[in-house]
């Protein structure tokens, strides 16, 4: 029955080549945009899934500069710490060398072992008092967290190592990869000065720039080596903007020796950070949209114009003994092959796109089940917008046949 | 006779209300989306000052550790800033015709007539030079004179703090505080934000402009930590100023305005004879990889357009080129449904010239519709897109429709609707007559 069927579909099609063609074509192209499109944004959707680690919500950051140089940004800070407290509606408050997700902060090596030529992983780093884990909600994993009395002072000494540190998870694992981290010593800054790890924390990100990484650390040591310093405050749910605008008003002018450079919640730069991604999510899926529909078009207008040119012929098929769905299969068939022959260049397509892809911008190889998943979501579709015109052309009555025009 | 084709083509186009609504619809859809990216890319991979391309170049000299390159992934590089003891002892050099070492400064402005909060300002510490050679327009005085690291304590406002501190009025000769130090207004700059921001591409190339600009030698003067990008690789501890100063770490940009070829020649040699003693005396492991980059490549270089952006404009013009390859099928199919009537005409005499017109005629309506709606859409693609990085400073600049966007798009229209329709439009004029005349 179906070889019998596809003869006369082929050459029926071969009358039309041209449209046909543009149309195969059409598909192609959709393919190969709709396959890529759909890798690009399922990897950018894990990246903007990926948990800051922290509570982003319910915290602000006050940043504060030493606008004098008689400023003594450490009283400065028990000052501003210590009135940011007696606010009703904190729940906690902490000074810290940069704000997570910020881009600004510090960053550098850390190593298992000292001396210049060991291996070390890139890190970024906090100064950090005992408050801060509480402030951003961080857990302590493993050992402890810092006590009021581990904090160092404040010290001008940009690269000064502190004799204890707090690593997170992965960094921990990365660093000591057969072993338990705790308790050991790290390198870092000077690279001769160990500083022992007395705690782990769960996975957070640090002051991003760059892509996001999980690899950070916590110095306890009173922070202001760079004119700088920052107040993490976290609220009581739904507080947070309220509670930010009163501390920024109230620190701007209580210490004439200091300003305040930005208050801004840790929401917001959260948000920033998935802008980019969003962006080209939005745009993707939206074009990709327009594309298959616009696809879809192409393929109806082509059945239907089939159709509207060939009523006699089909009168006469019906008129020879053809029931109405052999008429819907003929059309569907037809458009099956086109479809068959865009499907197969729009695979040779997608597959080119996604090597240059991944050759040109460092994407990872796009998965081959994109790949079939788009051709049955392509064939499905394209099937269903051949499938109106097609029953329309099943309702010629055969009469048609003996009619002239 | 364009008149006779134009009511042709309407009257046609009119017979198919849904067919002419789709290839509007279709086409005005892939240039908005084509204009939404295009607009994104031209901006960011504009070239601020192209006017002096070949005439500004960046110094850089590969001061970086033994055990691995500053940027493991593009090896070839050198670091993109200088260090101190570089930057400082390569400015001595007289053979450029302008140069100037930069680098960026938190700063706070403080001090003004009736100013009760010190005012934030992101500053560029950096040498006399730096406005001359980047052609900066100023609405007062000028720059500041003097020798290059030997300045008077004088400073340039951006516009938006003269707006701010002094109401916009001319402060040329008021004193004013940058970071509690009294500093004299020299010179007032107009609007000036050049996108990318290329001479300092390390610290963002999309950030807002500067609101003060200080002499490079006050920030050692007055022991300011720069708050732009420090990479330092080596392991030595830094504990005061003059540690960071006579450090590893670079943190400073330099430019040198180089006109001609023997001008670039001798200061490579000079550069390069630099960095051979400071090898002599047991700095710079590495190989010789002095770099002087012109604008352009500098931004390349740099990656200052991002990859998204290259894709999106890819995938834009995949999707317009769908979209054409709908309108030819669907004018294809049209002009074919007409062949009867197009077998009239040409039988009582018209040619396959003025067929192939007419129908070329046709397809211009349709683009023009087409285009016209893809701008309104474009334009408010490029809304969405500002909306969407609204919270990103500078970043959502980029998408501001501008002529140039406006000219593209409209090209854009034309051409590929055209090259759309041109095949439709011949095919049809090319059909015999007498095929559709028989039996009528």
């Amino acid at each position: 029955m179906m070889s019998l069927n596809v003869r006369p579909v082929l050459s029926a099609l071969f009358r039309n080549r041209t449209g046909a063609i543009l149309v195969a074509l059409e598909i192609a192209i959709a393919l190969a945009v709709m396959v890529n499109a759909a890798w690009i944004i399922a990897q950018r959707i894990q990246q903007m899934e990926r948990p800051a680690g922290f509570d982003v919500r319910d915290t602000f950051a006050i940043g504060v500069a030493a606008l004098t140089s008689r400023s003594d940004l450490g009283a400065a800070q028990r000052e501003d710490l210590a009135y940011l407290r007696s606010l009703p509606g904190v729940i906690a408050a902490a000074a810290t060398s940069s704000v997570p997700l910020s881009g600004y902060g510090q960053g550098g090596s850390i190593s298992q072992r000292p001396g210049p030529r060991a291996p070390s992983v890139d890190e970024r780093s906090m100064q950090v008092d005992e408050s801060a884990l509480a402030a951003l909600g961080i857990r302590v994993i493993a050992g402890r967290a810092f006590s009021a009395t581990d904090i160092q002072p404040l010290s001008h000494d940009i690269f000064a190592g502190a004799p204890a540190a707090l690593i997170t998870q992965s960094l921990a694992r990365k660093l000591f990869p057969d072993g338990n981290a705790l308790g050991k010593p790290i390198y870092g800054g000077d690279n001769n000065t160990p500083m022992t790890v007395v705690g782990i924390t769960n996975d957070f990100m640090g002051s991003v720039w760059g892509s996001p990484s999980y690899y950070t650390v916590l110095y306890p040591q009173t922070p202001g080596s760079f004119g700088d310093y920052f107040c993490l405050v976290r609220t009581q749910p739904g507080k947070t903007e309220a509670l930010m605008r009163t501390a920024q008003r109230h620190l701007a002018i209580s210490n004439p020796d200091r300003v305040v450079i930005v208050a801004q919640t840790l929401e917001y730069y959260h948000r920033r950070l998935a802008a980019e991604n969003r962006a080209v999510v939005i745009f993707l899926t939206l074009v990709t949209a327009l594309i298959l529909s616009v696809t879809c078009l192409g393929i109806f207008g082509l059945t239907t114009f089939n159709v509207s040119t060939r009523t006699r012929q089909i009168g006469t098929m019906r008129a020879v003994g053809a029931r109405k769905r052999d008429v819907v299969a003929h059309f569907l068939i037809e458009n099956a092959i086109v479809l068959a022959i865009g499907g197969l260049a729009g695979c040779t397509l997608a597959l080119g796109v996604g090597y240059w892809l991944s050759d040109q911008y460092q994407l990872p190889r796009l998965d081959l089940r994109y790949l079939a998943f788009g051709l049955v979501t392509l064939a499905v579709i394209g099937q269903l917008a051949a499938w109106q015109p097609a029953r329309r052309a099943a309702a010629i009555p055969p009469s048609v046949a003996t009619r002239t025009v | 006779m364009l008149r006779y084709y134009l009511r042709l083509s309407l009257k046609s186009l009119r017979r198919t209300p849904g067919l002419t609504a789709l290839m509007v619809c279709a086409i005005a859809l892939g240039i908005a989306a084509c204009i939404v990216t295009l607009t994104v890319y031209h901006a960011m991979s504009g070239n601020p000052i192209w006017w002096k391309n070949n005439v500004l170049y960046a110094v850089t000299m590969d001061s970086w550790g033994a055990d691995e390159p500053h940027d493991p992934q593009h090896p070839t590089l050198a670091p993109p800033q200088l260090t101190y003891t570089d930057a400082t002892a390569l400015l001595r050099s007289s053979i450029p015709q302008r140069k100037a070492i930069m680098t960026q400064m938190d700063g706070m402005l403080s001090g003004a007539p009736g100013q009760t909060v010190p005012m934030q300002a992101l500053t560029r510490a950096t040498t006399k030079d730096f406005f001359a050679m980047f052609d900066v327009p100023f609405e007062y005085g000028g720059a500041w004179g003097g020798n290059d690291l030997d300045a008077l304590p004088e400073i340039v406002l951006g516009k938006r703090a003269n707006d701010t501190l002094f109401g916009g009025t001319d402060s040329v000769g008021r004193t004013i505080l940058w970071n509690n130090n009294r500093f004299r207004v020299v010179g007032v700059l107009r609007d000036w934000q050049p996108l990318p921001r290329f001479y300092d591409v390390v610290d963002g190339a999309f950030e807002p402009p500067e609101d003060a600009y200080v002499p490079f030698s006050w920030i050692t003067t007055l022991r300011s930590v720069p708050s732009g990008n420090m990479d330092c690789h080596t392991s030595v501890a830094i504990s005061n100023y003059q540690q960071l100063l006579g450090s590893e770490c670079v943190w400073i940009e330099m430019w040198a305005q180089l006109p001609s070829a023997a001008r670039r020649e001798r200061f490579r040699a000079y550069v390069d004879s630099y960095w051979a003693a400071q090898r002599r005396a047991g700095r710079f492991p590495r190989p010789l990889n002095n770099h002087l980059t012109n604008v352009s490549q500098w931004l390349q270089v740099n990656g200052v357009v991002s990859s998204d952006s290259r894709i999106l404009l890819r995938v834009a013009f995949a999707f317009l080129a769908v979209c054409l390859l709908n309108t030819v099928g669907i004018l294809l199919t049209k002009f074919l449904r007409g062949a009867p009537i197009v077998g009239v005409r040409r039988a009582l005499g018209a040619s396959r010239r003025q067929i192939f017109l007419q129908h070329l005629v046709e397809v211009a309506v349709v683009s023009i519709a087409g285009g016209v709606l893809g701008l309104a859409l474009g334009a408010a693609g490029l809304v969405g897109v500002r909306a969407i990085y609204a919270q990103d400073s500078a970043y959502g600049l980029l998408a501001h429709f501008d002529p140039l966007g406006v000219a593209w798009a409209l090209a854009l229209a034309a051409l590929s609707t055209l090259a759309a329709g041109f095949y439709p439009a011949w095919s049809i004029g090319r059909l015999p007559p007498a095929g559709y005349l028989r039996g009528r």
